[in-house]
């Protein structure tokens, strides 16, 4: 059994001739079929940087779109970006990483309705919150202030969504659940028992939970705050619903001046400016590859355990209010506000005689929003279990083995979630073109289906690579001694015992797929549409009381699946 | 280029068009219909009134249609990269007059060749060998009725530039492409910097989201905005705003119909033109608030809506000047 004390890729190599070619053949597979997901329109996008004029028009390479964006004018919306994203960042990672505390290791009261209600705001389109929180939080009109001034019987204004305030609070409705689902599950599938020694040496219940809880949570709020932070810098809604109005311009919304406010779209601009927010975040990335660095995290052993919870006592009620407060403000508020408009004719006209159900009956008329819902249900589970199963692969790779290449592959996971939507979806639109005509990608599904998987595979990699990491080799290992195959330790207790967050990711990536738009405009043809692009056209053509029961849709699935995903889980967790 | 001017030429002359009329007319719908299909690429996104027109289109020629919707400069972007990608798809472009000037310098269309209705498009509006006109936006002011009396609403489009708005007008961003930089070169060419600079000291508030904004405006978080384009104003009827075509008239952008270059279905798209330049057809677009641009049409206009369209066509702006334009708007509206 000299296998089991080789580290693990080089104990792979002893599965005979086969695997000892198959190695490399399907390393080299991977590298190739990721170069054409993310390399190949980055690739594109760099020539864009470089190049005086975009692909297929003659002109010189030269360095002015660099050249363009040293101003003073783009520093302070450099720093304006950061800033929002690096608050509202830490703000949801702390509000997501306490929410998955009380929901996964607490005796809070209804905890498993709490769970799904949090991550809901998740999955509702940010045009249809910022539109409910416009109504809520204008400081003239909004809501809240009238019920304030009524209160106070003041003149004042408690809130003003049209500030720095509103990006980051808008923003935080969606990395807050983003995160929360990212960590609910890592703790969950934590031995209580390096918790309990922990109080067992001594430490009270808060040291315990900064000292080991936390410090255990490691791989998963770093990857969750990674991700959050850049797509942050990457956020375009909640900035040009909010900020745009008020003079706050980030990095999103001056490439959307470059390419589509100007006569002459200037795609050199965008794209240099682009790829400098992309070495910033790549910067970022090392940081957090030297912070985790030769250290393990563990949690998940061949000792059996049963994750328990922590009793509270009174004080459950306060981690149970604290879950209701967030569900009001971020769910109840802005949803119960979609849900009302529905039913009037107009968004925020609440009259009697304006009561209708002419909404519903006209999206259920629509023949568009059928083709499109049938076209982007196709798409979400084909491309959500395409990029689970890449996604898995690559994290199986990067965490579990030493294979040279590895690193590689980790980097080229990670390029889609460095590049700004509608920036990479012009990329993709540029690659997809340009191939053979005998390829049939362009104007068909395949172009929706690639991108969508190259789209989601950064957050793949980091959900799955993040379960891995919890997991001991020692488990492996005892596959591999009582004669399991490498397929077979790969599926009976890797992706068994990292399922959870499989299911996760999918739905994650699901719903992203249900969302994406900047690549999704530019990359569908006539009979290929996706619900973004028909919510879009609704949006623009004035009629966002039919984009809200769309929205509402997709509410119910989200809690179809999420009552279906948690059901699993807590079977599985029961027979672990 | 000789083929492009002797059309160009057939498709001004009279004697061709009753030539025309009499004898290939009937071949090139005969064409059209063994096409059997007409792909068109369209600026103009999710608009009922195409629809209805596109319907009986179809209904009337047998002929299916596929749209492509997208923003202006993703239509745009998309032709140029499927053309220099060797991919022919789309048949007729349908567009703003600016991006379609800027593409048509770079070569994305073919010369239409004769459409019999082209002799009814009345000035300011004018077709030539490669774009017709089609419809129009125009914009004028927008109040909410419950905020402002009717003794109070502007009349001229200097009125709003009185120091009681001040604060009180939300409007579309003039530094960016759209109706706010049509309006800003509009009163530019007509009042001057001055103008600009005193509304600038008005400090209005700017929305990109026009549909949204609309709807700010009708729950009286402002009491005016700007500017408003006309065709929403049917979606908005139930809501406390109304319309105001100040004195001076109407800032408008015509969109414009085109071929694309090595369109699969010429002959389709043709007959479509012809189709979309018919009264029945430029009545579904100036019954939503478009003008019409050809003769007849504007006259058996519904009554509301004829009031603020019989009004002056004040100015557009032009896409040589545009990028001049934003630039001083930015300086202007910091």
């Amino acid at each position: 059994m000299v296998t089991v004390a080789a580290p693990l890729g080089e104990r792979s190599a002893s599965f005979g001739g086969l695997w000892r070619w198959g190695r490399p053949a399907g390393i080299a597979a991977l590298i190739l079929i990721l170069c054409f997901l993310s390399l190949y329109p980055m690739v594109m996008l760099l020539y864009g940087s470089l190049h005086s004029t975009p692909p297929g028009i003659a002109g010189e390479f030269n360095l002015n779109g660099y050249i363009s964006i040293a101003t003073t004018e783009n520093l302070v919306v450099l720093a304006n970006t950061v800033g929002i994203s690096l608050v509202k960042t830490v703000l949801a990672l702390a509000l997501a990483v306490l929410l998955a505390w009380i929901v996964a290791r607490t005796d809070t009261p209804g905890r498993g309705v709490l769970e799904v209600l949090i991550t809901l705001p998740f999955f509702i389109p940010p045009i249809l919150t910022a539109t409910a929180w416009a109504m809520l939080g204008n400081a003239q009109v909004g809501t809240i202030n009238l019920a304030w001034r009524w209160l106070s019987d003041s003149d004042t204004t408690l809130v003003d969504v049209y500030s720095y305030g509103g990006v980051i609070w808008h923003m935080m409705q969606y990395s807050t659940p983003f995160i929360f689902l990212f960590v609910v599950d890592a703790f969950r599938a934590m031995d209580p028992a390096l918790e309990e020694s922990s109080r067992m040496s001594g430490a009270t219940r808060w040291q315990t939970f900064w000292r080991v809880t936390l410090a255990l949570m490691l791989p998963v709020t770093t990857s969750a705050f990674i991700l959050s932070f850049i797509r942050g810098i990457e956020s375009f809604e909640s900035a040009v619903f909010f900020g745009v109005p008020v003079g706050i311009e980030v990095i999103t919304t001056t490439i959307y001046n470059s390419i589509t406010q100007r006569a002459q779209p200037d795609y050199q601009s965008a794209t240099a400016l682009s790829f400098a927010a992309l070495a910033l975040m790549f910067l970022l990335l090392v940081l957090q590859s030297r912070l985790l660095r030769g250290r393990t995290f563990t949690t998940v052993t061949g000792k059996g355990y049963s994750p328990n919870i922590m009793r509270l006592g009174r004080l459950r009620w306060v981690t149970f209010g604290i879950c209701i407060l967030f569900f009001a403000l971020t769910v109840a508020l802005p949803i119960g506000q979609l849900l009302l408009s529905s039913f009037f004719k107009f968004f925020g006209f609440y009259q009697a005689d304006m009561l209708t159900l002419d909404h519903y009956r006209s999206v259920w008329e629509n023949s568009s929003f059928w083709r499109a819902f049938g076209n982007t249900m196709l798409l979400g589970v084909a491309g959500a279990t395409a990029t689970m199963t890449l996604g898995g692969i690559v994290a199986y790779v990067t965490t579990r083995t030493r294979w040279r290449g590895r690193r590689l592959i980790d980097l080229l996971a990670w390029l889609p979630w460095m590049m700004p939507g509608m920036v990479l979806g012009i990329g993709f639109l540029w690659g997809f073109a340009i191939l053979p005509h005998g390829i049939p990608i362009y104007g068909t599904l395949w172009a929706l289906l690639l991108a969508y998987i190259a789209l989601g595979t950064p957050v793949a990699v980091r959900v799955t690579s993040a379960a891995y990491q919890q997991i001991a080799n020692d488990i492996e290992e005892c596959s591999r001694v009582h004669g399991a195959g490498w397929w077979q330790t790969l599926g009976r207790i890797l992706i068994a015992l990292a399922w959870p967050a499989f299911a996760v990711g999918w739905v994650l990536i699901f719903f992203g797929i249900m969302r994406e738009l900047s690549a999704s405009i530019l990359l569908y043809a006539p009979g290929t549409e996706v619900l973004s692009v028909v919510m879009l056209k609704m949006w623009v053509s004035g009629k966002p009381e039919e984009v809200s029961v769309i929205g509402l849709v997709m509410l119910v699935l989200v809690l179809l699946f999420r009552w279906v995903q948690l059901k699993f889980i807590k079977k599985r967790i029961s027979t672990l | 280029m000789l083929r492009r001017s002797v059309l160009g030429l057939l498709a001004s002359t009279p004697l061709a068009d009753v030539a025309w009329a009499q004898d290939d007319w009937a071949k090139t719908v005969e064409a059209a219909k063994k096409e059997g299909k007409l792909v068109i690429y369209t600026a103009s996104i999710g608009s009922v009134f195409h629809k209805a027109v596109i319907k009986s289109f179809e209904q009337k020629y047998g002929i299916g249609v596929e749209m492509l919707e997208a923003r202006a400069s993703e239509v745009r972007e998309r032709v140029r990269v499927e053309q220099s990608a060797g991919r022919f798809l789309g048949d007729i472009h349908h567009n703003g007059s600016t991006t379609t000037w800027l593409m048509n310098r770079d070569g994305n269309f073919q010369p239409h060749g004769p459409v019999p209705n082209i002799k009814n498009i009345v000035p300011p509006y004018e077709a030539d060998d490669i774009r017709i006109p089609c419809e129009v936006i125009s914009y004028s002011l927008m109040v909410n009725r419950n905020l402002v009396k009717p003794g109070d609403e502007p009349k001229s489009w200097k009125d709003i530039l009185d120091p009681k708005w001040s604060g009180k007008i939300l409007s579309d961003d003039y530094r960016a492409l759209g109706g706010g930089a049509v309006f800003f070169v509009v009163m530019y060419d007509t009042f001057g910097k001055e103008f600009h600079e005193k509304l600038a000291a008005q400090k209005p508030i700017f929305s990109r989201d026009l549909a949204n904004s609309e709807r700010r405006v009708a729950r009286g978080e402002y009491p005016l905005y700007l500017p408003f384009s006309l065709q929403n104003f049917n979606n908005l009827k139930g809501l406390p705003i109304k319309p105001i075509v100040p004195a001076e008239g109407r800032p408008y952008v015509r969109f414009d119909l085109t071929m694309l270059k090595n369109a699969p279905h010429p002959n389709a798209a043709r007959v479509f033109m012809n189709h979309y330049l018919e009264p029945e057809s430029q009545l579904v677009f100036a019954n939503a608030g478009y003008a019409p641009v050809v003769k007849g049409v504007v006259e058996k206009t519904l009554e509301e809506i004829r009031v603020l369209l019989a009004t002056k066509a004040m100015g557009t702006t032009t896409p040589e000047k545009q990028d001049a334009m934003l630039e001083l708007a930015k300086q202007i509206y910091k």
